[in-house]
C-alpha cells in the first residue's frame, strides 16, 4: 500500500451503443449521464487514496482516440472557473477537465455520418506510450534515491461498451503483449452488451479482473469494490476472476470469430474455410491438402458466428457483494 | 547468397585469401593479428555492426575494461550527445532493415549446440567462455520461446570427442531452461566433435513435418574438433535434409565452419567480446526470412494446418478427468471439436487429433508479418501549417526550438524531435518512437 499507483482509464464514449444502453429494458440500462457522474466518483476516490496516485483518462470516441485528462497536465483546458470553498481543488478540476473535453468532442460529432468504429486500440496504445513514460521518468529520478526501481504500480481501467471489432484484433493483441512487458494490469468492466473476447483475453493475459456488470444502477459499487484497490492488494482480497476465457481468433478472410481455423504453415494466417492461396503471404498451399480438409470439414463444426452466446456458468462474484 | 563486399574497417583488411601477411607482419603486428578475424565477421551484418566494430576492442586486447571511455562529455560537460548517438543508431539500424520481408519460417526446431569441451574454460571472456556461455544459452531460450511460441528446442553437448544429448527437443521453456539449469553437470572436459554433435541434432530433427523449420545453432569454443568420418559427408546430408547450421565461434574462424554454414545457409560469426557474442547470438532469435526459392530446390513446402482454438475452464469449475493424464483436475481446456479436457496448450488433442492452440500463442509472431512502418524524422515545420504541440502517443510538449545540440551523427534525427508517421501524419516524440517500433509494433495515430 506504500507505493503510490497510477491508473489509466479509457472509456468507451460511442454514442449508438450508449443509446442502445439507455434505451434498454431488459436489464435495466444506463443513461451517459448517470454514468459519467459514477466514474467521477470513482476517479475522485483514485487520486483520493493516496496523495502520489496519478491518473489519466482516455475517451475513445468514433475513429478518434483522445486524451481527456492526465493528473501531470498534459490535457488541460485553461479553466479559470471561481474557486469553490467547499470543494477539493484536485477533484474540481478533474470533473471540469473531463467533462467539458467530453462536451467538446460530442459537439463537434456530425449526426448524419455513419458512425466509424471507436478508437480503442488508439487510447490503448497511447496509454501505454504514455505509461511507458511515466516508468522511464520516474525509474531515471529514483535511481539516486533509496533504490526504489518501481515506484509506481501502473494499470489500465477498460469501461466498455462496445461490441468486438475483429479488424482489431491484431493490434489488441499487440498491445496486450506490450502490457505485459511493461508489467502493466489490464482490468476491464463490461457496463453494456455480450462479453468482448479480445477484451477477456486481455484481462486473462495481464492478470486483471474482467468484470461483467449484472446491475447497472450498481457501477459504482462495482467499481470501488474491484477496480479502486492496486494489484498488490488484489491478492489479499478476491477480486472476482473470469470463469471461462474465451481463446477463439478473429480470421483474416471474413474477420470472423472462429473455434477451428486453418492456419497457414508459413505466416499463421488464420482463416475460416480452406483456401488455395495464402492471402497474406501469397503461399501456395498444395492441391492434396486442400482435398483433405474439404473431405474432413463436414465433421467439423461450422465457424459459429460472432456473439454466439456459449453457456455460462455461475459468474464467480465471491467477492462482491450482491447490490441492492 | 550472392557475394557481398567484405567490410572494410580500421584494422580490417580485405583483399588477402592467405592467414599470414609477408610484408605486414613486422611493421605491423596489430593489423595482422586482426586479419583472421577480420574475415570472420559475418558478411550480411556488415551494416548493424559499423558502428560497433570501431568502438570495442577484442577481448584479449583489452587489459582494463575501462566502460567510461565509450561515454564522451561534449562541450558543455553534459552526455546528452553520446546518448544522442545511441538513439540515432537503433534509428539507423531500423530504418535498414528491410521494410518487405514478410514470409518467414514461423514454426521452428532447434537444436542448440554446446561446446562443452576443455577449451572453455579459457578466461579471455569473463568470467570464463563456458560461465558466460551458460547465461547466454539461458538467455537465449527464454527470449527464443518468447518470440517463436509454437518452436521447439533441444539441447545437445560436445564433450570428451561425443554428442551428447543434454534436453530433448521441447516446446516448453522451462523443461529446456531445466536442462541447462545445472552447472556441475556439464562441466567441460576432453575435446568436441563437431561431425558427432550434428549427426546427433540431425537424427533428433529427422521425424518433423516438411513444413517445419529445422535449425542448429552451435556455440563452439574449441579450434580443433575430432571427428570419427569425414564431417563433409555429414555436411552433404544435412544440404540434403534441408537443415540450417548457424555457428557462435569464440576463438577464431575455421573453414569447417564457415562451410557448414555457407553450404547450408546458415550464419556465421565470430565473436570479439562478450557484447558481441551476445549480439551473434541473438540475430538467431527472430525468424528466418523464407527465402522465395530455396536453392536446394522447392523449399519447405508450405502446408494449410487444421486448428482448434480452446476454451479456458477456471480454476473453480467442477474437476472432471482429463484425458492425457486420466487426473482429476478443475481448470484445463476444452478442444473445440470433441469437447474433451486437456491440461495444456499447445498440444494435440488426443482424442480427435486436433493440434489445439491458444489463439495469443499464434498472435505473438504476427508483428513479425505486420510491421509499423519507420516513422521519417521532420527536418522542417515550414511545410505543416498547424503542428500540433504535444506527441501523439504519450501526450508530451515538443520542443518549440529546434535544438542545436545533436551528436556527431545526427544523421536520422529530428531537430525539433518530431517523427511523423507516414499513415496517419501524426506527430511522435523519440521514446514514443522507439517504444511503438520495439515494443507495441502498432501505431497509436492509425492503429495499424
Amino acid at each position: 500500500m506504500d507505493k503510490p499507483s497510477h491508473l489509466s482509464v479509457i472509456v468507451d464514449l460511442s454514442p449508438t451503443q450508449w443509446a442502445f444502453c439507455a434505451q434498454s429494458t431488459a436489464p435495466p440500462g444506463l443513461p451517459l449521464q448517470t454514468f459519467l457522474s459514477q466514474l467521477l466518483a470513482f476517479l475522485n476516490a483514485h487520486i483520493a487514496c493516496k496523495d502520489e496516485n496519478t491518473l489519466a483518462v482516455f475517451g475513445a470516441f468514433p475513429g478518434q482516440s483522445v486524451m481527456l485528462y492526465s493528473s501531470t497536465g498534459e490535457a488541460m483546458t485553461s479553466t479559470t472557473e471561481a474557486t469553490d470553498p467547499n470543494t477539493y481543488r484536485p477533484f474540481k478540476t478533474l470533473d471540469s477537465t473531463v467533462m467539458s473535453s467530453i462536451a467538446e468532442r460530442f459537439n463537434s460529432y456530425d449526426v448524419t455520418e455513419e458512425e466509424e468504429p471507436i478508437g480503442l486500440v488508439g487510447c490503448l496504445t497511447k496509454a501505454l506510450c504514455y505509461i511507458n513514460r511515466t516508468i522511464s521518468v520516474v525509474s531515471a529520478s529514483a535511481q539516486g534515491t533509496e533504490g526504489a526501481t518501481r515506484s509506481i504500480d501502473p494499470r489500465i481501467l477498460v469501461l466498455s461498451v462496445s461490441p468486438d471489432q475483429s479488424s482489431t484484433y491484431i493490434p489488441i493483441m499487440n498491445s496486450i503483449f506490450s502490457a505485459q512487458k511493461l508489467k502493466v494490469t489490464i482490468d476491464v468492466c463490461k457496463v453494456f452488451g455480450a462479453d468482448n473476447v479480445f477484451l477477456q483475453q486481455a484481462a486473462h493475459l495481464t492478470g486483471g479482473a474482467y468484470v461483467q456488470i449484472e446491475r447497472t444502477d450498481a457501477l459504482l459499487q462495482y467499481m470501488m469494490m474491484s477496480f479502486l484497490p492496486p494489484p498488490a492488494i488484489r491478492q489479499l482480497i478476491s477480486v472476482p476472476t473470469q470463469d471461462r476465457v474465451d481463446f477463439r481468433a478473429a480470421c483474416f478472410c471474413h474477420k470472423r470469430i472462429v473455434e477451428i481455423g486453418f492456419v497457414c504453415s508459413v505466416c499463421l494466417s488464420i482463416f475460416c474455410q480452406p483456401v488455395p492461396v495464402c492471402s497474406t503471404c501469397r503461399t501456395k498451399f498444395p492441391i492434396k491438402t486442400l482435398q483433405r480438409l474439404n473431405a474432413s470439414r463436414p465433421l467439423a463444426t461450422t465457424p459459429s458466428t460472432p456473439g454466439t452466446p456459449r453457456p455460462l456458468t455461475q459468474k464467480n462474484g465471491a467477492a462482491l457483494p450482491r447490490p441492492g | 547468397m550472392p557475394p557481398a563486399g567484405r567490410r572494410i574497417g580500421d584494422d580490417f583488411v580485405d583483399d588477402s585469401d592467405s592467414d599470414v601477411s609477408i610484408t605486414g607482419l613486422d611493421e605491423e603486428p596489430s593489423r595482422s593479428k586482426a586479419k583472421g578475424k577480420g574475415k570472420a565477421i559475418d558478411r550480411k551484418k556488415k551494416d548493424q555492426g559499423k558502428g560497433k566494430a570501431k568502438d570495442q576492442a577484442y577481448a584479449w586486447e583489452a587489459t582494463y575494461t575501462r566502460s567510461w571511455d565509450t561515454v564522451q562529455e561534449d562541450e558543455a560537460g553534459r552526455l546528452e550527445g553520446a546518448v544522442q548517438d545511441l538513439i540515432a543508431r537503433g534509428r539507423r539500424r531500423r530504418l535498414l532493415a528491410p521494410a518487405a520481408a514478410i514470409r518467414r519460417t514461423i514454426i521452428r526446431h532447434l537444436v542448440l549446440v554446446l561446446d562443452l569441451s576443455s577449451a572453455m574454460m579459457d578466461r579471455d571472456m569473463r568470467p570464463t567462455r563456458f560461465d558466460l556461455m551458460l547465461q547466454y544459452a539461458r538467455e537465449f531460450v527464454t527470449e527464443w520461446f518468447d518470440q517463436n511460441p509454437l518452436g521447439q528446442i533441444g539441447i545437445v553437448g560436445m564433450r570428451g570427442g561425443l554428442g551428447e544429448r543434454i534436453g530433448e527437443m521441447s516446446g516448453n521453456p522451462q523443461d529446456v531452461l531445466k536442462a541447462i539449469l545445472e552447472r556441475h553437470k556439464l562441466l567441460p572436459n576432453g575435446e568436441p566433435s563437431l561431425q558427432n554433435a550434428v549427426e546427433m541434432a540431425r537424427s533428433s530433427m529427422s521425424h518433423l513435418p516438411t513444413h517445419s523449420s529445422r535449425e542448429i545453432v552451435v556455440i563452439f569454443g574449441s579450434l580443433t574438433t575430432c571427428d570419427p568420418g569425414n564431417i563433409h559427408d555429414t555436411l552433404d546430408e544435412c544440404v540434403k535434409d534441408r537443415i540450417r547450421i548457424s555457428i557462435v565461434a569464440l576463438a577464431a574462424e575455421m573453414k569447417v565452419c564457415r562451410e557448414l554454414c555457407d553450404k547450408t545457409g546458415g550464419q556465421f560469426g565470430v565473436a570479439m567480446n562478450e557484447g558481441h557474442f551476445k549480439d551473434l547470438l541473438f540475430e538467431l532469435i527472430p525468424p528466418p526470412a523464407q527465402r522465395a526459392v530455396a536453392r536446394t530446390g522447392g523449399g519447405p513446402a508450405a502446408d494449410l494446418m487444421i486448428m482448434g482454438f480452446p476454451m479456458r475452464l477456471p480454476d473453480t469449475s467442477p474437476p472432471s478427468l482429463c484425458v492425457c493424464h486420466s487426473q482429476m483436475k478443475s481448470e484445463g481446456f476444452l478442444c473445440p471439436r470433441c469437447l474433451a479436457k486437456v491440461c495444456d496448450v499447445p498440444t494435440d488433442c488426443d482424442i480427435c487429433g486436433l493440434m489445439i492452440v491458444s489463439s495469443p500463442h499464434l498472435a505473438r509472431s504476427y508483428h513479425h508479418l505486420f510491421p509499423v512502418k519507420p516513422y521519417s524524422a521532420v527536418m522542417t515545420l515550414d511545410d505543416t501549417p498547424e503542428p500540433s504541440k504535444r506527441c501523439h502517443g504519450c501526450a508530451v510538449a515538443f520542443k518549440e526550438m529546434p535544438s542545436t545540440m545533436l551528436g556527431a551523427s545526427g544523421e536520422g534525427m529530428s531537430f525539433y524531435g518530431r517523427y511523423r508517421c507516414s499513415e496517419c501524419h501524426n506527430d511522435f516524440c523519440t521514446d514514443c518512437d522507439v517504444f511503438v517500433h520495439d515494443v507495441v509494433h502498432c501505431c497509436p495515430g492509425c492503429g495499424k
